[in-house]
């Protein structure tokens, strides 16, 4: 056990410095994002502080031509949504893979190459079926 | 205070036990059963990547990228077959998914 | 800085796996299960991983929960309902919780690593060597890995297949525009010239 520990200890002080480095490369983006942050609560809160209130049941019924709400607010999706949106969860999984291959592409070498085109070939055989099948049409 | 391999190992640890957990109290509903497997599957990812960061070997985050796939792929084909139950039977219970028992 | 931070993205992961368990409405669960994996990307940063985090986001987030999101707004379920199990299954699913969490916390406590793994990685992690974790990714992903990875584009193929198998449906009554069979007309085919008589009209036979 005491091993272990210390194997762990070791690698924070072999890796603890690239890891600080990596922390501070994102910095920028964290402080982005904290800031964002703060504006968005900010606008959120203010209209509680500084807003004029004076509700009564009247302004806070739900209006809908002169008639009270008919339905829940909620109403169901079209199925053709989620075909559009499985569609587009394979394919960008497809242009993820690109990312790593696009970058190193100079020294794949043609193995490489053809490794990444047989893989487009196989989505692309997926792609012709659905095209055929028309799952791409809306009507 | 330095952060190590068993900090992330225990959350992990912990994303795993809620995923078993939310599979277990919410019999009812699949679709957070679904969600409970993906936190599941991100527990594993997570693992995956401290070791591949520990053992300064890059294929865990390889198969942590498969992973990743073959969950997409898993979430796809399992709302897919809830669909078109739900269609079906008009229900997502899973006391209801029931016809294959003998 | 990488404490506070590991503190931070850990913490709120954990909590929002929690609420994606306990959350009554399924779409405020589906709402954390996004946090959770926003916060899990912060985590995989934190380890080097940018490529794998930056997946997270895109296919996680951008895609997965996008898909949870459009079905639990497109059934029309009484999730109350569903609902009513919890209390009846807390005490069981705590338990079995409580056993794994005090399993893995065991076995997390006291494993060691063989020295020999330490020794050879078998294929380089990055920035010690000056490239990018995505570019070392890509280095053994379609050369070593290059089965690995066409089981995956095989994997995608399934999936996008069974997908438009089990959801699509023919619509009946649909009129659609068929161009080519447009194109393919013949006016010889399709079009017939008759001199109609003045009073008498069309036999019946052609009208």
């Amino acid at each position: 056990m005491g091993y272990a520990l210390s194997l762990s200890e070791g690698w924070d002080v072999a890796i603890g410095c690239r890891m600080t480095d990596l922390v501070a490369a994102y910095l920028p983006l964290a402080i982005f994002i904290g800031v964002s942050m703060v504006i968005a609560g900010a606008l959120l809160v203010a209209p509680y502080l500084i807003a004029f209130k004076k509700p009564d049941p009247e302004k806070l019924s739900a209006y809908e031509c002169g008639f009270n709400a008919f339905d829940d607010a909620r109403m169901k999706f079209d199925v053709r949504f989620y075909l559009v949106a499985i569609l587009f969860i394979i394919f960008d999984l497809e242009v993820a893979f690109l990312f790593p291959w696009a970058i190193t592409f100079g020294d794949l070498g043609w193995y490489g190459y053809w490794s990444m085109m047989c893989f487009l070939g196989i989505l692309t055989v997926g792609f012709v079926y659905e095209w055929k099948k028309g799952a791409l049409e809306w009507d | 205070m330095t952060i190590g391999l068993g900090h992330f190992l225990t959350v992990a640890a912990i994303l795993f036990t809620l995923g078993v957990l939310g599979i277990f109290i919410n019999r009812k509903n699949v679709i957070v059963i679904l969600m409970s497997v993906e936190l599941i599957l991100l527990a594993v990812n997570i693992n995956l990547v401290a070791f591949s960061t520990h053992l300064n070997d890059i294929v865990g985050q390889i198969f942590a990228l498969f992973i990743l796939t073959v969950a997409a792929a898993e979430a796809a084909i399992g709302l897919a077959i809830l669909v078109v139950f739900y269609r079906n039977r008009g229900s997502i219970a899973v006391e209801d998914i029931n016809m294959m028992r003998g | 800085m990488t404490a506070l931070f590991f503190y931070l993205f850990s913490t709120v992961a954990v909590a929002s796996a929690f609420m994606v368990i306990a959350a009554r409405n399924p779409v405020h669960s589906v709402l954390y299960l996004i946090l959770a994996f926003v916060n899990a990307a912060g985590l995989f940063i934190l380890l080097g991983a940018e490529f794998l985090a930056m997946l997270l986001v895109v296919v996680y987030v951008g895609a997965v929960a996008v898909l949870f999101l459009f079905v639990v707004m497109m059934l029309d379920v009484d999730f109350a309902e569903l609902r009513q199990g919890f209390l009846q299954y807390l005490p069981i699913g705590g338990l079995i919780g409580l056993i794994f969490l005090v399993e893995l916390v065991l076995v997390v406590s006291t494993w060691s690593i063989s020295p020999d793994a330490l020794q050879v990685p078998l294929a380089s992690n990055a920035p010690l060597e000056g490239i990018t974790n995505t570019e070392a990714i890509g280095r053994v992903l379609y050369t070593r890995y290059a089965y690995f990875f066409q089981a995956a584009g095989l994997i995608l193929l399934v999936a996008m297949i069974g997908a438009i198998v089990l959801t699509l449906r023919e619509r009946a009554g649909v009129k659609r525009q068929d161009i080519s069979a447009q194109n393919a007309r013949d006016p010889k085919e399709v079009l017939t010239l008759h001199d109609v008589p003045s009073r008498k009209g069309l036999p019946e036979s052609v009208s």
